[in-house]
């Protein structure tokens, strides 16, 4: 049951966007449940014909939280042939600090059809399926991920997994990895040894 | 007493208690010493003597006895290992934030005792320029406390076991009560283990914990999926330690840990399937043992990702 995985995975609190995570999985669990079993449907329509990794079973790719009501779809506000090829300080989307080599929004998004992202061939990926759009520059890491080494799987080692995609742990805006703030360190054997002696007398003729 | 009587292995825990108790004053936590004596499982057979009938009448009194007292159903199962498979552990050195979430996920899963605390993983902090030429479990400082990790220029290691192919442990043990499971997890028999710590000596990365008090866990956060020689609540007076979540691994999930881990540093995998996630790492990667100069082998990989 590929609702295990998911559902009962101890993803940490915390995490990376870990809020956004959550729900993710949240999400996810429900869908997979909603489909009981068969192959995990992550969206029902795509407009565009999706390319198999090549992988074989086809994975489960565990995508980025769906984007905010407020900025999408995007086009809400973007109609066609409005964008600005200029590099600039931008009057909206303050929330996006650019810090990812030395891009440009529009080296990812795609001016013309703002809710997609494009690939150098100008080709259209879907906003869930930023991992294709991180593959044309990052081609060396897909190995990695793919064999399940960088980045991160979860579920079952045999059995069904979910594949975690880039942008789940990769702000694409600002891609470094956030620091997090660490669960509380071990106590000392000292402080543990006072827990068990220390109000315990009859053990206490025992040398720790 | 569904079993009075006593097989080959059972004299000799007696007889090692005899001695034990005669020259060792430091023997803690020998059942019967410090809580009232339980003779049922005094004189239950070793794990791996048990018939099929035995273990089912043990399975279902550990579940009567863990459901009263967590006030929840407690399953007790005692899946197998999988035929094919030897477990490995690989951990990506070059990835870990030292953010302790395995630390606790651990906790959680494995009913670990929260007071007095007992922490399987333990990951300590090293100065990055000078770990960078050798990493010793035995100097790296587990009680760094930050606002944020990773901090400036440090690097971090987790250690927990690290089921060593030529488990030290398992030689020091008088009782047999620690043994190589077929798939390579190393496990303990909490009826046979006798506190007598050997195993914790033998160990050369410091992974066995001892209880030197009844273990304490809220009833509400108890995991109730356990395993008889996994991670079923512990009584006072025995070792425990990490057994890769083998009531998880053992039906194909992954353990704990690895979900937990935020930066996707833990990587696990069948050791005989060339197509694991763990072969790709030796295959692709600089891997590491620690102590590798003990010829412990341990089946738990560092790699740099
Ligand atoms: C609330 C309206 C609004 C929404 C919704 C919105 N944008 Fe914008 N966006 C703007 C405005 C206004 C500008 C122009 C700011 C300027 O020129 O200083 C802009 C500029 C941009 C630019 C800079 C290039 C250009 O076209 O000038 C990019 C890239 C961009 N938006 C992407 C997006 C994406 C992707 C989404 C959906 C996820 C989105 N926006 C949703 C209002 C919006
Ligand atoms: C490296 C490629 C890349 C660049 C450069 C980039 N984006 Fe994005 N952006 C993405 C991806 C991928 C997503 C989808 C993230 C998700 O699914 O969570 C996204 C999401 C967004 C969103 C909606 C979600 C959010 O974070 O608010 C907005 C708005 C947006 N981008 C605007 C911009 C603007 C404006 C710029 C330039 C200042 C820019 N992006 C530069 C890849 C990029
Ligand atoms: C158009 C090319 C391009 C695309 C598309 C792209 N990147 Fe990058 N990425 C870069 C460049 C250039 C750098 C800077 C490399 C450097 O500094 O050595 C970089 C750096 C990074 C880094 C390292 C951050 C750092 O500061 O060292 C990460 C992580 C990263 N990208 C993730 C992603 C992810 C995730 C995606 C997909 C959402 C993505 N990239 C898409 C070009 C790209
Ligand atoms: C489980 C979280 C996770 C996922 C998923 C993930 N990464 Fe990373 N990635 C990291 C961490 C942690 C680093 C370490 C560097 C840092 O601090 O950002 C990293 C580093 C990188 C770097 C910088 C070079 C390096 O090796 O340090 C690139 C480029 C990168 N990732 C690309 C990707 C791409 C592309 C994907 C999707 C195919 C991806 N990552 C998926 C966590 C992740």
């Amino acid at each position: 049951m590929p609702s295990q995985g998911a559902g009962a995975g101890g993803i940490g609190p915390g995490g990376p966007r870990a809020p956004w995570v959550l729900l993710a999985v949240v999400i996810l669990a429900f869908v997979m449940l909603a489909v009981a079993g068969g192959p995990l449907a992550l969206r029902t329509e795509r407009p565009y014909p999706s390319r198999p990794l090549g992988l074989e079973p086809e994975p489960a790719l565990l995508p980025p939280p769906p984007i905010d009501d407020e900025y999408f779809p995007c086009e809400d506000c973007h109609e066609e042939e409005s964008a600005d090829p200029k590099v600039r300080e931008l009057d909206e989307h303050d929330n996006i600090e650019l810090a990812h080599g030395d891009l440009w929004c529009l080296d990812c998004h795609d001016a013309d059809q703002r809710d997609l992202l494009h690939l150098s061939d100008a080709s259209p990926v879907e906003m869930a399926e930023s991992w294709r759009l991180c593959t044309r520059c990052h081609a060396k890491k897909i190995p990695d991920w793919r064999a399940g080494v960088h980045g991160k799987r979860t579920g079952h080692w045999r059995g069904p997994k979910e594949y975690w995609t880039c942008v789940v742990c990769h702000d694409p805006h600002s891609p470094l990895f956030k620091p997090l703030e660490p669960r509380p360190p071990p106590k000392r054997a000292s402080e543990i040894q006072l827990r068990i002696y220390g109000e315990q007398e009859e053990t206490s003729d025992e040398e720790p | 007493m569904k079993n009075p009587e006593r097989g080959a292995r059972g004299a000799s825990r007696r007889e090692f208690l005899k001695t034990a108790g005669a020259g060792l004053g430091a023997v803690a936590g020998v059942p019967g010493a410090a809580q009232g004596f339980d003779l049922e499982s005094f004189f239950q057979r070793h794990f791996r003597e048990l018939t099929q009938e035995d273990l089912d009448d043990l399975l279902l009194r550990l579940e009567q006895k863990y459901s009263k007292q967590y006030r929840k159903p407690v399953q007790v199962g005692a899946i197998g290992p999988n035929d094919g498979v030897v477990f490995g552990y690989g951990l990506d050195i070059s990835r870990c934030i030292g953010c302790r979430r395995c630390v606790y996920a651990c906790i959680e899963e494995n009913n670990q005792s929260r007071d007095p605390e007992i922490h399987w993983i333990r990951v300590l902090e090293y100065e990055r320029e000078h770990a960078v030429r050798s990493i010793d479990p035995d100097e790296g400082n587990p009680f760094y406390d930050h606002d944020l990790v990773p901090a400036e220029g440090k690097l971090y290691l987790p250690v927990a076991c690290q089921q060593c192919e030529n488990p030290p442990c398992v030689a020091a043990c008088p009782t047999q009560a620690t043994w190589q499971e077929p798939d390579g997890i190393v496990v303990i028999d909490y009826d046979w283990c006798i506190g007598c710590r050997y195993c914790m000596a033998a160990c050369p990365y410091g992974a066995r914990h001892f209880n030197w008090r009844e273990p304490e866990i809220p009833a509400e956060e108890i995991n109730p999926d356990t395993h008889i020689i996994g991670n079923r609540p512990r009584p006072h007076g025995v070792v425990e330690k990490c057994t890769f979540c083998i009531q998880r691994t053992r039906k194909g999930r992954y353990p704990a840990c690895v979900e937990a881990c935020p930066v996707g540093a833990r990587k696990f995998g069948n050791l005989l399937d060339p197509e694991s996630e763990i072969r790709y790492l030796l295959e692709h990667k600089r891997t590491f043992a620690l102590k590798a100069e003990l010829a412990t082998n341990p089946r738990f990989f560092y790699f740099y990702g």
